[in-house]
């Protein structure tokens, strides 16, 4: 199939996801309505009187803003997957490899223990100190991986990320054990929810989304290069250690960003890279964006089902991304390997 | 005139990388190649010639002074430095599949810049010829995991060539091949070094193919240049012998001998 057939394609899903996850729910909402809507919001004009106002807050004030934070997100988590693993050359490698969850984790629950109230942050407080904090521990592992290996080797890169990663870990569970009154509210932000997401929220998240995956598609070449390794990309002519620490520096920007308005979502970054690969071929030029749009679209899909699978109770979106993409990882996965060449 | 030139190089490898000692790899390295003359690295295992290598193009930490056409290495960035030399490294894994032919556009990786800065007719005309050169222009739509290890050792050797360097930089570049795809290629290197302005250094461990294609031979031994002559006088001095620790000519002659009956 022509790549931009393919690519005409995923658009075609995202927004049929997009639209299907505005429609869908207790109330459902009929598509010529849902446009009616849209368009008399974008415009400003008043809405006709037979669609009733209960239905205008459900489509504009509740489900656009999440079904949009669950696309946005998944896209940022699935781009910083990709620059992930083509970093450090290691198809399992992701931004919580490098300990950016483990990070935030650990400053959304000083933040809860220490019953920390900073009047002018507000509501934002324990999404910035689970950035701060993410960011934090990436900077640290970078900072100590340049004192041992000042050339930046993959290794040292993964080894310190995971050591951190534990390590703050443990310094998690022991804060939570100590604090049995907040073990609750704890474990839910882990658990990560699109639940009560606002337009501001989206507005936020494009913030970041939009100049971060341009800046990363700015260096879609080295991308392809570095996932050859640090000599291959030198000889051709790339700084590999300034571009290095560029990349990881917007990847734990992204994941950052996307972690702390939702708590921890796994298994987007790790397995939408590999399928936007599968389809569409390894060279970031298209992978980027396209891996953008599929993991966008996974997660918006996997929020629908969170909230209506079980409705009206809701489940974590965490473990509908586990349960619904591990098998469908690996039935992707096993189907590539019976057939042609798994690449194109 | 002088193209690369290197004075006093060391280079020693991370402590924390080869038990607690530091273990000097180059001990004082200074040579000058000249233009249009191709230079083969001999010597025996270990002995620091891969090292020397990448130190001529700072892929390697190495203290001293290396020059590229005049300009001292450290003012220069990795890109200008890869519009000069050309280096073809041992090969490394491939953890995901891009095709031959986007796997040997990414050596005019210094030609384009930019967020949309797209290939151009000359990419495209460069690509197709050095494909055709190391013989992929069949292979141009495989996926790089499912070709053999001489092949991808052709579309590396691809990718170098399409980097239209004056000079070019070669680490073993026969190995994995087989003996017909060994000696096409030791043609093709020959004819590019012949042409003006072009010069070839390498490391061959095949001591043969090495003096073929080579007008000089850079000898080394336990990190340190033992001899640097012409080809001609490499053979006639008996140094071969003292880097080697090892009769290599005689070596050489036997399985000729050897062969030849056997024939």
């Amino acid at each position: 199939m022509r790549t931009t057939l393919k690519a005409g394609i995923t658009i075609g899903i995202s927004i049929g996801i997009l639209v299907a996850c505005i429609g869908i729910g207790s109330v459902s909402i009929p598509i010529p309505d849902m446009l009616t809507i849209i368009k008399a919001k974008i415009s400003m004009t008043t809405i006709p009187k037979n669609i009733s106002p209960s239905m205008v807050s459900i489509l504009w004030d509740i489900r656009m803003p999440r079904a949009l934070t669950a696309f946005i997100v998944g896209a940022l988590l699935s781009v910083s997957g990709v620059i992930m693993q083509s970093l450090l050359q290691n198809p399992l490698a992701s931004s919580y490899t490098l300990g950016v969850s483990s990070g935030a984790a650990l400053g959304v629950a000083l933040v809860v223990v220490c019953d920390i109230v900073i009047p002018v942050v507000g509501m934002f407080l324990l999404p910035a100190a689970g950035f701060v904090f993410g960011l934090g521990t990436v900077l640290l592992v970078i900072a100590f991986a340049k004192r041992l290996d000042a050339s930046l080797k993959n290794q040292t890169i993964i080894l310190l990320g995971m050591v951190f990663s534990l390590f703050v870990n443990a310094v998690l569970t022991l804060v939570s054990a100590m604090n049995a009154k907040h073990l609750q509210r704890l474990s839910l932000w882990q658990m990560g929810s699109f639940a009560g997401r606002r337009w501001m929220h989206v507005g936020i998240l494009l913030g970041v989304a939009i100049p971060g995956i341009v800046a990363v598609l700015w260096f879609h070449r080295e991308l392809d290069l570095m996932s050859f390794g640090e000599e291959q990309s030198q000889a051709v002519g790339v700084d590999t250690r300034k571009t290095k620490l560029r990349l990881l520096m917007w990847a734990s920007l992204l994941t950052g960003a996307a972690v702390c308005f939702t708590g921890i979502i796994g298994f987007v970054d790790l397995t939408m890279p590999h399928v936007t690969r599968k389809v569409f071929g390894a060279r970031h030029g298209l992978v980027i964006p396209m891996s953008a749009l599929l993991g966008g679209s996974f997660l918006a899909l996997a929020d629908l089902l969170s909230r209506t699978l079980l409705a009206p109770r809701e489940i974590p979106v965490g473990a509908v991304t586990a349960l619904v993409g591990a098998p469908f990882f690996l039935y992707l996965y096993f189907l590539g390997r019976k057939g042609k060449p798994s690449c194109r | 005139m002088q193209i690369i030139t290197c004075k006093e190089l060391h280079a020693a490898y991370d402590a924390a990388q080869v038990g607690n000692e530091k273990t000097e790899v180059l001990k004082g390295v200074s040579f000058g190649l000249e233009e249009g003359r191709s230079v083969c690295v001999l010597g025996s295992n270990g002995c620091g010639k891969t090292t020397l290598l990448r130190a001529l193009v700072g892929m390697v930490p190495a203290s001293g002074e290396v020059t590229i056409f005049g300009k001292n290495m450290n003012d220069m960035n990795r890109r200008e430095i890869a519009k000069h030399v050309a280096v073809m490294t041992q090969l490394s894994e491939v953890y995901f599949s891009y095709r031959v032919s986007e796997t040997v556009m990414m050596g005019r990786y210094v030609y384009q810049e930019g967020l949309f800065g797209r290939p151009g007719k000359k990419d495209y005309d460069v690509v197709e010829q050095c494909m055709d050169a190391v013989g992929l222009l069949p292979l141009r739509n495989r996926a790089l995991h499912t070709l053999s290890g001489g092949e991808l050792q052709r579309v590396f050797l691809a990718r170098t060539l399409a980097q239209q360097t004056p000079i070019l930089i070669l680490d073993e570049p026969t190995n994995h091949l087989d003996l017909r795809v060994q000696a096409e290629l030791a043609d093709y290197l020959k004819a590019w070094s012949k042409e003006p302005g072009h010069t070839l250094v390498g490391v061959f461990h095949d001591i043969s193919l090495a003096l073929h294609l080579a007008d000089d031979v850079l000898l080394m031994k336990r990190g340190r240049i033992h001899t640097f002559c012409s080809r001609e006088e490499i053979l006639s001095s008996g140094a071969l012998e003292e880097a080697y620790e090892f009769d290599v000519l005689r070596y050489l002659r036997e399985r000729g001998k050897e062969l030849e009956s056997t024939i």
